[in-house]
Formats: C-alpha cells, structure tokens, sequence
C-alpha cells in the first residue's frame, strides 16, 4: 500500500485551553485519588468495612458482658496480651482485602470497559499501576484500622489507658501496613495475569488464604519452618504484642523427640514481606506493561 | 497551533490464533481535517486505533501519534490524543464530574480549566447532570460522557471509534455537528458503519477489508469513481402501471414501494439514468427522482464484498 500524505487546511487558531504538562508523581497522586473515590463507594468496602466492624464489636460487646474482671484474668492481666489476642484475625482482613480491591485491580481494564477510559490517557502503566496499589492500600488499612481502634478502645476499657502499650500497638499497624502491601502486590500480580476479575478475586484468596495455610501446615509436619509463606510472615503484626513470643516451640513427642512449631519474629515476617514486595510488585508492572487489550 | 498527525508504517498484527488481523498497512495525515475508516466488522479498524493508542503491539511495522511511537514513549504519544476506542467504562460509582474531572487533571489542565472544560463539554454534548452516578446513566449518556473525555483539553488528535453508536438520532445529529466544527482546527480518524455520518463528515476515505486496505482517497474522489445503481422515483399520483413492463431491458430489477412510489435498479450509467427518467415520465408526472442509497454506500458496497473474512 502506497503511503499517502494528506494536509488539510487548518486554521491557525489560539488553543482555548492551556495545559501544562505534569509529572509522574502528579498523576499517580490523581490516579490515587480517582481510585480511592471508587473503592469508598463500592458494595465490596461497605460489606469489608461493616463485616470487620461488626466483628470487632462483638468480639468487645462480649468482653463487655463478661466483666472487666474476667477478662484481665483471661488476658493474664497484660493489656498487650488482650491486643495480641484481639488482633488475631487481622490477617484475614488483610487477605480479604488485598483479594477484594488487588485480585481485579488490574484484569478490569482488559475485561471491561474501565481499561478503554483509563489507558488511552497519557499515563505511563506503571503510574496507574502505583495510583491504584497506592488507593487498595489506603482500603486495607481502614479496614484493618477499625478492629485496631476497637482494639484499643477495649484495652483501655479493660486495663486503663496509660496501660495501653500504644508505641507497640502503632508498630503493630506498621507491621499490618508492610503486610498489606505484601499481599497486595501478590494480589496485583494475579490480577495482572488472569483475565476475569472474579477469578482473580476468587485465585488471590485462595492462594493467600488456602495454599499458604495448607502448605505451612505440610511444612511443618517435616519440620521445615515455612520462611517462604506470606501468612507465615503475617504471624509478625501478633507477636509484637505478645509479650510470652517463642519464636520456636519444642514439644515433646516421645524420649528426646520434639515437635517443632515456628512463629515468625517480627524482622523474619518483615524481610519475608519485604521480599514479597520486592518480587511481586515489578513483576505485576512487567506484566501488567506488557498487556494487551484484545477484548 | 500545533498540528496533528498520526501515521501509520507497514503495520502488521497477528493474534495467536485466526488470520492476520491487520496486513501492511500504510497511511500518514496530518493537519486537519476528518478521515473515514470503513470496512466491514473484523476488517481491522479497531485493531488499527488500537495500536495507534499502544492498547496493543504491531507484529510488524510501527505507528505513530504526533510522530512518536506510543510503544516508545506513551505518556508523549498520547499527550494531545483524545481517544474513543470500543465502549469505556468510567468507574460506575463515580460522577460525571469526577470521571471527568480526573481525565482532565491527568492531562495537565489546572483545576479551573477542568472545570471549564467540563462546561463546555456539558454544553457541546448535553451531558446529563454532572453529579449523576455514571451506573445510573443510559447508554447514550454514557457514550456522551466518554465522548466529553476525549474531548477534555482539546486535543489535537481524535480518534474515534463508532462515536454515534449507541446513541439515538438526535443525539446522532448533536455529535455529527460537534465533529464538523471540530474537524477544522482537529485532525480526526473516525471509524463508521454510519455512512451518513461519513458522507457528511469525512474529507478523506480509508477502505478496509480482511485487515487490507483496498482504497484510500479524497471523498469526492471516491464518490467520482462511484456510479448509484439504484433510483428512487415518486410519481404525483398514484400509478397502476408494472413498472417491469415499462422499463424493460433497461432496469435491472424494480420494486413498488407504494402506489406512487418504484425503486429501480440500473448499470449505473447516466445514459440509461436519463431513458429511465424519460419513460417515468411518460407514466405519469414525476416528483422525485433520486438516489436510493448515499453514493458512499454505493461505494463501500462495490469495494467492499459481501462475503465474511475467510476464518
């Protein structure tokens, strides 16, 4: 086919509007923003939001109904030991919510129409890639936060506020923040391959939730401790707070035979998410790069 | 003000399975003006528009926007496009005005002139309410909202997709004017079925078929090269007269319309056009006689065959 040139006959007119043109790091704080706006509104924050609220309400409604005295028995009168034990399901939240807002935060611009609107803008992937990461971050953490504040709002009820180990606890929330981003950019990576945001939904959870479970499980039944688990290294945000931490347990099994049960120590689970991050993360961008729009 | 182009250079793309989607085409436009893309559905115009935007990878050969590969540099290719390519989706649980809001922030308008680009998008294509929630829109007003961030910032370079469809005739028309005021001052690849909306708007004529490009040329250029095969003529009164015995050896198929009312179909030829006219006129007085279909229908009929892409 010949090429062929064609030149109208444009009119020089002034531009009606000026734009300026804006950095990376302006546009990831946009694409941020247009991100949050939509995960705040969406079912899946309501039901996440109002499922750990319920939750975390109850747990206090009930340590409310059996007495101040009963529960600092139960808690062996350690308020970090009551946050330790309160705490203990925020893992799950974290899972849920890094497959919830991660497991589609990418597939959705090749399965529906959102890719159509968001990628023909000049916005580098990568960028819109951070914006996102950076707005599913911001989620998990609300969602984590409220089982934090019901936390501490029950460890001052129950052992006064100046007992409250609040530098622990906020190092705590750090810790639950590294492993949100852990789990995310696991999350981002599925949804950076598979096509259907459901199934990413559906893959993320089951590879966070199921398969670490169950392949800790293994590894510790040949007394491997599970270094390589994501969930594993989720154990951190817990032991913080837990003031009788042992990092390995030796049961006794039979005459000089133990059985051995790990529990990541706080640098452990962070340099286990911090690799999580540090693998899972970029190759998410490669791949999400990478993509094509072929629907 | 800056001048538009877009090009593309022996361009290729091969999906892992099927035929090759796209074949070596070639075209380059700059300046201003509006370009028709037409072939039939799987011809490769969405394919083209989509590797012109970087949505995917040429095979073989490059495109261009404004001179720089999309592949290479994305954030710089598409900095003065305005794309409308198959069905955006803006988030449903935002409003117009954040969909919008967001498309012009991103291309670097302050925060007033987003705001008076949405007004004057609002005005252009009569959106619906800005604090609407874009789940909560039809069709159409989801279209028009697409439409009004391809517009967002004037960008220099539209290329369009089926803009009108989805939209009712009104709305048709609304666009098919916002596009002809535009083309003056824009440079706008425009894919179509809508051959009205061709005919009225486009200079230039891309035909495409089986991701080949059969023809490139000036509209009326095309349209020259086209001869109408089919007339429509309204007599004044109603007729009773077959018209397969009046114009026998002449039309190659008529059809009553109505009582007053035949379409004749003919080789085209202005000798036999005048002949036909002639014997119309000995059945009874003619008030119209013209062209059944647009001479670009005509056109994309001829190059274009009526059989599938072969599988």
């Amino acid at each position: 086919m010949t090429d062929e040139t064609a030149t109208g006959s444009a009119d020089p007119e002034v531009r009606r509007v000026a734009r300026r043109h804006i950095s990376d790091f302006e546009q990831w704080r946009i694409v941020t923003f247009h991100q949050l706006g939509h995960y705040l509104r969406t079912n899946r924050f309501y039901g996440l939001f109002g499922f750990a609220t319920f939750v975390s309400a109850l747990t206090l409604a009930f340590q409310l109904d059996a007495g101040v005295a009963t529960v600092q028995l139960q808690q062996l009168y350690r308020s970090s030991e009551y946050l330790s034990n309160f705490l203990v399901y925020t893992g799950l939240w974290v899972v849920l919510a890094a497959a919830l807002f991660g497991g589609d935060a990418l597939s959705v611009d090749f399965s529906t129409g959102a890719g159509y609107y968001m990628l023909v803008l000049p916005i580098r992937r990568p960028v819109l890639l951070a914006g996102r990461y950076a707005a599913a971050t911001l989620v998990t953490v609300a969602v984590v936060g409220v089982t934090y504040v019901f936390g501490a709002a029950g460890a001052a009820y129950f052992f006064g506020l100046r007992a409250v180990p609040w530098l622990l606890l906020f190092e705590s929330l750090g810790v639950a923040v590294v492993f949100s981003l852990a789990a995310l950019s696991v999350a981002f990576c599925v949804s950076s391959f598979i096509r259907t945001p459901a199934a990413g939904v559906l893959f993320t959870l089951v590879a966070l939730y199921v398969a670490f479970t169950t392949l800790e499980q293994v590894v510790e039944l040949a007394q491997i401790e599970p270094w390589f688990s994501l969930t594993y290294a989720g154990g951190a945000m817990a032991a913080l707070l837990d003031t009788d931490f042992i990092h390995v347990q030796a049961i006794p099994v039979g005459e000089d035979q133990y059985y051995y049960i790990w529990s990541a120590t706080v640098i452990e689970g962070l340099e286990i998410m911090a690799a999580y991050i540090a693998f899972f993360l970029p190759l998410s961008a490669v791949l999400y790069q990478r993509k094509e729009s072929t629907g | 003000m800056t001048m538009g182009s877009f090009e593309v250079a022996a361009l290729s793309k091969q999906f892992p399975t099927g035929p090759p989607a796209l074949e070596d085409v070639s075209f380059r436009y700059e300046g201003s003006g509006a370009i028709g893309y037409l072939g039939p559905n799987g011809a490769g115009k969405t394919t083209t528009l989509k590797l012109l935007v970087g949505l995917l990878r040429p095979s073989r050969g490059r495109a261009f926007v404004n001179g720089i590969d999309p592949m290479d540099r994305r954030k710089d290719a598409l900095w003065d496009v305005g794309a409308l390519i198959e069905t955006p989706e803006p988030y449903p649980t935002l409003n117009v005005h954040e969909a919008l809001d967001t498309v012009g922030r991103a291309r670097g308008l302050s925060r007033d002139d987003v705001d008076r680009e949405i007004d004057r998008c609002h005005e252009l294509l009569d959106l619906p309410p800005l604090g609407r929630r874009i789940g909560w829109l039809s069709k159409g007003q989801r279209q028009r909202v697409s439409l009004a961030a391809t517009l967002m910032g004037d960008p220099t370079v539209l290329l369009l997709d089926e803009p009108t469809s989805g939209l009712d005739p009104a709305e048709r028309v609304l666009v098919r004017r916002l596009l002809t005021g535009l083309k003056r001052d824009h440079l706008i690849l425009m894919s179509s079925h809508q051959m009205l909306e061709v005919t009225e708007l486009c200079d230039r004529l891309i035909f495409l078929h089986q991701g080949r490009v059969l023809l490139q040329d000036r509209a009326e250029r095309v349209a020259e090269r086209i001869r109408p095969r089919t007339v429509d003529v309204e007599f004044e009164h109603p007729v009773a007269a077959d018209p397969n015995a009046v114009l026998r050896g002449i039309a190659h198929e008529t059809q009553v319309l109505s009582e007053r009312r035949w379409r004749i179909g003919f080789d085209g030829s202005d000798e036999t056009r005048v002949r036909l006219l002639s014997l119309c006129q000995q059945v009874g007085p003619v008030t119209q006689f013209a062209n059944s279909t647009l001479v670009l229908e005509e056109a994309y009929l001829e190059l274009i065959p009526k059989s599938p892409p072969s599988a």
